[in-house]
């Protein structure tokens, strides 16, 4: 392993690699502090910039930008009560009352410390436990990949919300559909092309993610009318001292511990990000606090602000565990990062670690400097970001909008793209409007054509039977598991219908997801 | 009867399921492959059966009550069509003036549609821009960029 973090390391600290990390914490951070835009945009239009990057290059970039975006996200909470993103919305809950008391630097500092040290324990557990992971997963054979699919797909239906399990799968299963279209890889006969030369080759994933995630947000903010909104000034005046007192320090310690750990083992589960991890370690802090204290959650508490900061970052390090060792995407952000994976033709999952160990162990490494990039560079520049917001919208957002239909223009050099773009944009807005979610139709349209390969395979084995789901105990064990997380959330919804009203009153974690996704 | 968001997606979805399952039908398969356990059809058939039951267990599960129903009130529907609308026209103008121009003409309509109406920001905050974009791209990155099919019918290319 100490050979792995070498490579790591060599491949990290090349002048250009450390380049990107600084050029995406920065990219993200700013497009992660417009408010509309969260991490998940901010990856999309980042890929065909790193369509020109080494492999290693081009997914540091993307942790970078990751990283970044959160960090801008839940500046924009402090500062302005707008979170740029879904997980950002619990720091919101506490860093903007401290913002009104004029502590906004503490709180954004003590968000950029929690950040720091969430990233930091995340990136250590991920360094012992993806080589182990990896290691036990390279025995898997194709029933058995099949069988992590349907749990990969399963989990993010299970982790989308009360009342928002069945839309999520139908959302899968329709893009399962979308990725069939094209000329299908065994027989080599063309599917639901009709007739039409420009979808020969499929729906590319980077279309898809541009104009589902970056092109259809941008429009949603113009839909709801927000372009008009003038941004609140932030008073950079009354940002206050950015030092934390030694006592203050000590009393959110064990918070931000406790957090980070707690944080990291949910972004493992596939499925759940750092938006349930950051919900989640906010209601657990607040039953831990005494009751005096309790009372401070919502009014500025310290604890408040440190617990989701932490736990939302060690989650985003945590999503990538399975990432990098099942190539099963832990949220729609890695599920992005797959995809671009998958397009330079690298295959994640237990093959990484051993077929390209440089990209496996860089972006482990590169990780932790994302971390300290964020830490002493973003930190104090903070002023100077948010003096960038003060671009008027009317011009920002044709900008975005240049550069996210440009990005896949440049690839293709078809504008037959571009009116696909349009097209798919109409569909998203609609289901949107409908409420329904986005992330696990890409998840569905990137592991589609890998999943009916390995069915494929697996059933050509087996001579058509459905055996192989249960001969080997491995398969079997997953299968279980994925038949396990598909029945909690109903079963959940069941128990507490039958525990009465008496709780109804109490904002579940799940309910509060589904409103800051929406 | 009351409809409400789920109610319409799942109706979207079914006939969705139905259509693409009817399409799966047509998929051309190769001879002999009637007789094997996976050919072009086994998924797209399997896909087809869950949307249908998906959407199914969504109309019957469909929950009524405040917020449930679809609200297009204060949503700005035309403006976005118009944006839309501007984006299919950029693509025609990149086959028939040029990446250059093309640029321009999007991000002063854009800006416009938007409601920036000074002349100077319009052009300020595009031709620079544009001019900048395109020089980095050919010059800088050598990448060919078409010229529009205008210019090479007039001037002969």
């Amino acid at each position: 392993m100490l050979d792995g973090i070498f490579t790591g390391l060599s491949t990290a600290v090349m002048p250009f690699n450390l380049m990107m990390v600084v050029v995406g914490c920065f990219a993200g951070t700013f497009i992660g502090m417009l408010p509309g835009l969260g991490p998940i945009s901010a990856v999309a239009l980042m890929i065909p910039i790193t369509y020109g990057l080494d492999p290693s290059s081009g997914i540091i970039l993307m942790a970078g930008v990751y990283y970044g975006a959160v960090f801008g996200g839940s500046t924009s909470s402090i500062l302005i009560n707008a979170p740029g993103c879904a997980s950002t919305v619990v720091t919101s809950f506490d860093g903007y009352p401290m913002a009104q008391q004029k502590q906004a630097g503490k709180a954004l500092a003590l968000a950029a410390y929690s950040s720091f040290t969430g990233g930091t324990i995340g990136a250590i557990i991920l360094l012992f436990a993806a080589p182990a992971l990896a290691s036990v997963s390279l025995s898997f054979q194709s029933s058995d990949y099949f069988a992590l699919m349907i749990l990969g797909l399963t989990a993010v239906a299970a982790f989308s919300g009360k009342g928002q399990v069945i839309k999520a799968l139908i959302m899968t299963v329709f893009g399962l559909m979308i990725a069939t279209v094209g000329t299908d890889t065994t027989s080599g006969t063309p599917r639901f092309t009709f007739g039409n030369i420009d979808l020969i080759d499929g729906i590319s994933f980077l279309l898809l993610a541009m104009a589902t995630f970056a092109l259809t947000e941008v429009v949603m903010t113009v839909l709801k009318g927000q372009h008009k909104e003038e941004d609140e000034q932030m008073d950079m005046a009354s940002l206050g001292s950015m030092k934390l007192s030694r006592d203050e320090v000590k009393h959110v310690a064990p918070t931000v511990g406790r957090s980070s750990v707690f944080g990291f083992l949910v972004g493992v589960l596939p499925g759940a990000g750092a938006t349930i991890a950051s919900f989640l370690a906010y209601g657990l802090e607040r039953n831990l606090a005494s009751a005096k204290e309790k009372l401070k959650f919502g009014k500025g508490a310290l604890r408040g602000l440190a617990a989701p900061e932490s736990a939302n970052n060690a989650a985003s390090t945590g999503s990538f565990v399975p990432l990098l060792t099942l190539g099963i995407p832990g949220s729609g952000t890695t599920a992005i990062m797959l995809g671009a994976l998958i397009a330079y033709g690298i295959q994640p999952g237990p093959r990484l670690f051993i077929d390209n160990p440089d990209v496996f162990w860089s972006v482990i490494i590169s990780m932790y400097f994302g971390n300290l990039v964020l830490l002493i560079l973003n930190l104090p520049l903070i002023p100077y970001i948010s003096r960038l917001l003060v671009i008027p919208r009317p011009i920002l957002i044709p900008l975005i909008l240049f550069f996210s239909i440009t990005g896949v223009y440049l690839v293709s050099f078809n504008t037959f793209d571009i009116q696909m773009m349009v097209i798919i944009t109409v569909i998203a807005i609609l289901l949107k409007l409908l409420e329904f979610p986005m992330a696990p139709m890409l998840l569905g349209f990137i592991l589609g054509g890998i999943m009916e390969n390995n069915l494929a395979r697996a059933l050509v084995i087996s001579d058509g039977s459905l055996e192989f789901l249960w001969q080997r105990p491995l398969t079997l064990g997953i299968v279980v598991t994925a038949i396990v997380v598909l029945c909690i959330p109903p079963l959940l919804e069941l128990l507490a219908r039958k525990r009465g009203k008496n709780t109804a009153d109490e904002r579940g974690p799940e309910v509060a997801v589904s409103e800051g996704e929406g | 009867m009351n409809i409400c968001k789920d109610h319409i997606g799942g109706l979207i979805f079914l006939l969705l399921s139905v259509a693409y399952g009817y399409y799966a039908g047509q998929i051309p398969l190769l001879p002999g492959d009637e007789y094997e356990p996976f050919h072009a059809q086994t998924l797209p058939n399997v896909l087809s059966l869950m949307g249908g039951v998906l959407a199914i267990a969504l109309l019957l599960t469909a929950e009524r009550g405040e917020g449930s129903h679809l609200k297009l009130r204060g949503y700005d529907f035309a403006l976005v069509a118009k944006l839309l609308v501007l984006v299919v026209l950029f693509a025609l103008a990149l086959e028939w003036v040029g990446f250059l121009l093309a640029t321009i003409i999007f991000l002063i309509g854009g800006y416009w549609l938007l409601g920036e109406r000074s002349v100077k920001t319009l052009l300020l905050a595009s031709v620079p821009f544009a001019v900048g974009i395109w020089a980095i791209l050919t010059q800088l990155l050598d990448i060919y960029l078409a010229p529009g099919a205008l210019f090479s019918q007039i001037l002969g290319g």
